[in-house]
């Protein structure tokens, strides 16, 4: 721990030579709060130190620590000196007083929280002169449950439950980054073969989500038979995780010190007989997709976000590969089995096409991961036994949205807090610079090109 | 070759449920299925139940609307608890009760083709896709005369998912009430049915039946697609399911 404005100095001046600011968040202990900067330059830091009355706002000279620093300040009922004036992040703002516009020629769509087809609630505010966007204001967190809160009363035994539920879709993500934390928290080393077990779950995870992505983006063209092949591929690796660990989503596999029961073998054999059959479904659904000209012609130039955004506001994932900034966890890390090589999936145009290019490349990428885990099949035990010791960690892992973050404290064997810094979270902000210059039906097309999960945003 | 051909020569994939069988793998955690007696055992199994699905004392059983498929308790007592591939767990709401023959009664208006509304009152984003995968080649729902609408106005059953949030309470309220009558409504998923692991939380309202009146509610974690149609099945009155209690 580092003296009361020092941790906000220092993470600054991190930055300022060149570091990633990847998360800030607060935690309460006894009556003071605690700021947590998270940056990275060839390694994480944590840099924590406690808040008093006079700490600074990072916002202005840091775009990417606008959500966290509104988050905590609303959250925790704070308040950071020279801090830009904002519409809530967090609470709701009744919808009559959200009507004021930039201009007089502009109007404002209130397009949420409750949306057409099967969505997540999250509202948008437009401006618009007619067709065309002119700002979009993300109003979220419609869907909050008290997500972090709910750990304090859960056993570390149970808790990647309730990891699981901050997003279902990806569910052996949030348990693998959980239970990596709470890991390094008590100094657990997990066998190798768990390991491997997280490792095909997540890259299994990352295929159907991408899958999902790309489908629902051939349903916004109305390519019908392509979004319903798309969506049967995807079908195929539910299928595969439903065999193998009795649930369609992998969910209540990933525990503290490894896996609840012995997964491996199980995902060996179902993958030895449906995974290639899953594969050519996908490979040749997703190449025909690509080579589909009217499909390709709504995705050029849609939703372009430079480099430079993606950089100052600290976008991740697929979204941010799209713009050409390598961020990939799986290349450092020390991940959760054999390592990506180095390179990884990058575009450089940074619209809808290249985070389209870059999902394809990640799909096929894991599918080969999946089968060299697999094939590698570690021995031994899938569990270790540990005793519960207090500690403190971070740990992240790349999910299929991007770098995914847990924050664990352990005190007296019992969850004293544990937060959450999900992909999602983190891009939500790159939305708003991708949209001006789009017109109206390009929105479905930017927002499933991003491939957010609303819950793991609100939690 | 053009996308139908391709489309085509993936040969048909659709089950015939529910007109005919279909199943999920042995394994698949549906349901859990009480076959000891053992108190001792089942009391360390409950204390590691995170929704308090499980009652010990007086008759022992699981309440499959609490029940988020984690297997724990099959885990820690086997002899008491074993988990069953079931996948047919929509059940029809108690309070206010609910019958067979009056859902069949209320849809006979409905012809052969119904429309669905669906509203998130904060799922975890599970439920969402397997509510988008009834719709692909291997259900197809199209093919039983379920479609989905945009508008709540063109809407004949109501699906809603997750536990109902504090923001999401009024949202959903009016979604209910711009839909025109007869309506019915669903809950989907454990969280929409009984508030799952949420229950209690200070920053939800509670389970659906808490905002709106709930016909038919489909559990699971998230409920698979054959559940989802088992489930959109009861609610027309085709199919009889067992009520809450049971």
């Amino acid at each position: 721990m580092i003296g009361p404005t020092s941790a906000a100095a220092k993470a600054g001046e991190l930055i300022r030579a060149g570091a990633r600011l990847v998360w800030i968040f607060a935690e309460r202990m006894d009556s003071d709060i605690i700021l947590h900067y998270v940056v990275e330059d060839d390694r994480l830091h944590d840099l924590a130190g406690p808040m008093l009355g006079l700490t600074r706002a990072l916002t202005p000279r840091v775009p990417a620590a606008d959500w966290y620093e509104r988050e905590i300040a609303e959250r925790f009922h704070v308040a950071f000196v020279d801090f830009p004036e904002h519409r809530p992040l967090t609470n709701v703002v009744p919808a009559e007083e959200l009507r004021a516009v930039s201009s007089p020629e502009a109007s404002t769509v209130l397009y949420g929280p409750v949306r057409s087809g099967i969505v997540e609630s999250a509202r948008w505010i437009v401006e618009t002169a007619g067709e065309d966007f002119i700002d979009v204001h993300p109003s979220m967190f419609f869907k909050h449950r008290g997500l972090e809160e709910r750990f304090k009363t859960a056993s570390i035994e149970l808790a990647p439950f309730v990891a699981e539920h901050a997003s279902g879709a990806t569910a052996s993500s949030h348990a693998a980054a959980f239970s990596r934390a709470a890991e390094r928290a008590m100094g657990i080393e997990v066998p190798d073969r768990a390991r491997a077990t997280r490792a095909v779950l997540v890259e299994l995870e990352r295929i159907h989500q991408h899958l999902d992505s790309l489908a629902h983006l051939a349903d916004d063209a109305s390519l019908s038979v392509g979004s319903a092949q798309l969506f049967a591929a995807k079908e195929r690796i539910h299928r595969i995780l439903c065999d193998a660990t009795g649930n369609r989503y992998a969910r209540g596999v990933i525990c503290v010190g490894g896996t609840r029961f012995d997964a491996l073998d199980p995902l060996r054999e179902t993958c030895g007989r449906d995974l290639e059959q899953a594969e050519h479904h996908a490979r040749t659904s997703m190449h025909r997709l690509i080579n589909t000209q009217s499909f390709m012609d709504r995705l050029i130039g849609t939703g372009r976000i430079p480099h430079e955004k993606v950089v100052q506001l600290g976008g991740v994932g697929p979204v941010a590969r799209g713009s050409g900034v390598a961020c990939d966890v799986r290349t450092r890390d020390g991940y959760l089995f054999t390592p990506l090589a180095a390179e990884e999936a990058l575009e450089h145009n940074g619209d809808a096409t290249a985070r389209t290019l870059v999902r394809v490349a990640e799909i096929q990428r894991s599918f080969q991961l999946v089968r060299s885990t697999l094939d590698a099949n570690p021995t031994g035990a899938h569990l270790a036994a540990f005793e519960s010791k207090d500690g403190a960690a971070i740990a992240r892992v790349e999910s299929p949205q991007g770098e995914l973050l847990y924050f664990v404290r352990i005190e007296n064997g019992a969850l004293a807090r544990v937060a959450v810094r999900s992909a999602s979270y983190a891009n939500w902000p790159l939305f708003v610079p991708s949209l001006p210059g789009n017109i109206f039906t390009d929105f479905s097309f930017i927002e499933h090109s991003f491939g957010a999960i609303q819950s793991e945003v609100d939690r | 070759m053009s996308w139908i051909a391709y489309g085509l020569r993936g040969g048909i994939l659709t089950t015939h449920y529910p007109h005919g069988d279909d199943a999920m793998p042995p394994d698949y955690r549906g349901e859990i299925e009480v076959v000891g007696a053992n108190r001792e055992h089942a009391r360390r199994a409950a204390a590691s139940c995170l929704s308090r699905a499980i009652a010990v004392e007086n008759d022992l059983h699981v309440d499959v609307l609490r029940c988020f498929q984690c297997g724990e308790c099959a885990r820690i007592a086997p002899d008491v608890f074993q988990n069953r591939n079931h996948f047919e767990l929509a059940r029809l709401s108690e309070a206010p009760k609910t019958t067979i023959d009056a859902l069949r009664e209320r849809t006979r208006a409905f012809g052969r083709s119904v429309h669905i509304r669906h509203v998130d009152a904060g799922s975890d984003g599970s439920e969402e896709q397997e509510l988008t995968a009834i719709f692909n080649p291997f259900y197809d729902a199209n093919r039983l005369g379920v479609f989905l609408t945009a508008s709540p106005r063109h809407a004949d059953l109501l699906m809603v998912s997750g536990v109902v949030t504090r923001p999401m309470e009024e949202p959903l309220r009016r979604t209910y009430a711009a839909m025109p009558e007869p309506k019915t409504v669903i809950a989907l998923g454990t969280s929409a049915c009984s508030g799952g692991i949420f229950i209690g939380s200070q920053d939800v309202v509670g389970p659906v039946s808490a905002v709106i009146p709930v016909d038919v509610l489909i559990p699971g974690m998230p409920p698979s697609p054959l559940t989802i149609l088992h489930g959109i099945w009861a609610a027309l009155g085709r199919v009889l399911t067992r009520s809450a209690s049971q």
